[in-house]
């Protein structure tokens, strides 16, 4: 039946060039599922290992160009004196790189035919669709806060390239200090395990607007399996909200006050 | 952070107040924070607000020296994070007399990082280690 239909998209495509013919993606077979368990076992719960964060703010700064460095030199002096920016108080995504980068917050990988998913805590945004089916990027994409993120597994590493992140999603080295990538970032990544709970994320960052050279960093991330670590949802904006009882008895929320 | 000494100002002695109007304690840095500083209040916990992005213990320190009595807000971490520590919704309800220990916000105002505390009537230690952010304690931010 599959075979006609594909088929008879052929057929009416040859006849009438006018009339679009949609990709009809096949269901995945079960082999595909099956082939999952070959892949290495990134199940579990990851959290960031921040101690490493922190050095690394310290030991391997960013290739910034000379005027990025300026401002975030500002923002350093800044933080130091406990007046930090606030860059991401509106709780919009942290997206790419940032997330990887710096959360403090635990994330987990989904593995299904084709893709693999990053799923993230504490702010519901966190969610990365890596693409393993052999696609390549959109000629050109919408720009989203995690870009377009196409992978492929070397071995056991699985290597992602994305491009396609907006202009204004923060490369961030900590929450009060980071700068707006400027576009034209791309990130490549190899992710792969390091020990048996140890994953290592390694990336390198071109941002053309803001690095005078790409970038590498290496993020490392421990493993948690059981209940009692699941992830739980995380809204960002809830705290900027307060439970209250309107005159009827009815729970509601009201802002909180504001700044 | 104004807003904890414009709370304290409004709201005063809050136990049990329905529609418990806290300020944001939206998505920031820890800088606000000197880590290099301890300091130990005793009181009674008005609320637990276990929200994202960051869980805080509202307490109405006992007055001292003659001053009136305040309303502080201690910062803890996410919700997930606490969990995945031990912690619940329920690990302190409002009423309970706690002595705290914190890291005070630079600021001066009624407010900080949490860095322990008891409950006084069980003398049962809440603990959330840290170490996570063990380099902030050099005082390099």
């Amino acid at each position: 039946m599959r075979t006609f239909v594909i088929l008879l998209i052929w057929i009416v495509g040859f006849v009438d060039p006018t009339i679009v013919v949609a990709q009809v993606d096949a269901a995945p077979a079960a082999q595909a599922w099956t082939d999952l368990a070959k892949l290495p076992d990134w199940g579990g719960i990851w959290i960031p290992d921040v101690p490493d964060q922190r050095a690394q703010v310290l030991e391997n700064t960013p290739r910034w160009t000379p005027s990025a460095a300026e401002n975030i030199s500002d923002m350093m002096a800044a933080a130091a004196t406990g007046r930090p920016a606030r860059l991401f108080n509106d709780c919009l995504p942290e997206g790419m790189p940032t997330w990887m980068l710096i959360s403090h917050n635990a994330f987990e990988f989904l593995f299904t035919p084709g893709r693999v998913t990053m799923l993230g805590e504490s702010d519901g945004n966190r969610l990365r669709r890596i693409h393993t089916d052999g696609r390549g990027h959109p000629e050109d994409p919408d720009l989203t806060y995690h870009g377009d993120s196409v992978g492929y597994w070397d071995s056991a590493a699985l290597v992602v390239d994305t491009v396609g992140i907006l202009p204004e999603v923060y490369i961030a080295v900590s929450e009060a200090v980071g700068l707006r990538n400027g576009g034209d970032m791309h990130i490549v990544e190899r992710m792969h395990l390091a020990g048996p709970d140890t994953l290592h994320i390694e990336l390198e960052i071109t941002a053309p607007h803001v690095l005078s050279a790409p970038w590498k960093t290496t993020r490392i991330y421990e493993r948690l399996r059981g209940a009692q670590f699941d992830i739980i949802e995380g809204v960002c904006l809830q705290g900027s909200f307060v439970d209250q009882v309107d005159e009827d008895g009815n729970a509601i929320v009201v802002p909180s006050m504001p700044e | 952070m104004n807003r904890v000494l414009l709370l304290s100002k409004t709201i005063g002695l809050s136990v049990g107040l329905m529609g418990f109007a806290a300020p944001t304690f939206s998505h920031h840095s820890f800088a606000v924070f000197d880590f290099r500083k301890i300091v130990t209040i005793e009181g009674t916990v008005a609320q637990f607000q276990w929200t994202n992005p960051h869980v805080v213990i509202w307490i109405d320190a006992d007055a001292q020296n003659g001053d009136e009595s305040k309303a502080w807000g201690i910062e803890l971490t996410s919700p997930g994070n606490l969990t995945r520590a031990g912690w619940t919704k329920r690990s302190l309800s409002p009423g309970d007399r706690v002595s705290v220990t914190l890291s005070p916000l630079r600021s001066g105002n009624a407010g900080g990082a949490f860095r322990g505390a008891t409950l006084l009537e069980s003398g049962e230690d809440l603990t959330y280690d840290w170490a996570r952010l063990a380099q902030v304690q050099d005082g390099s931010e």
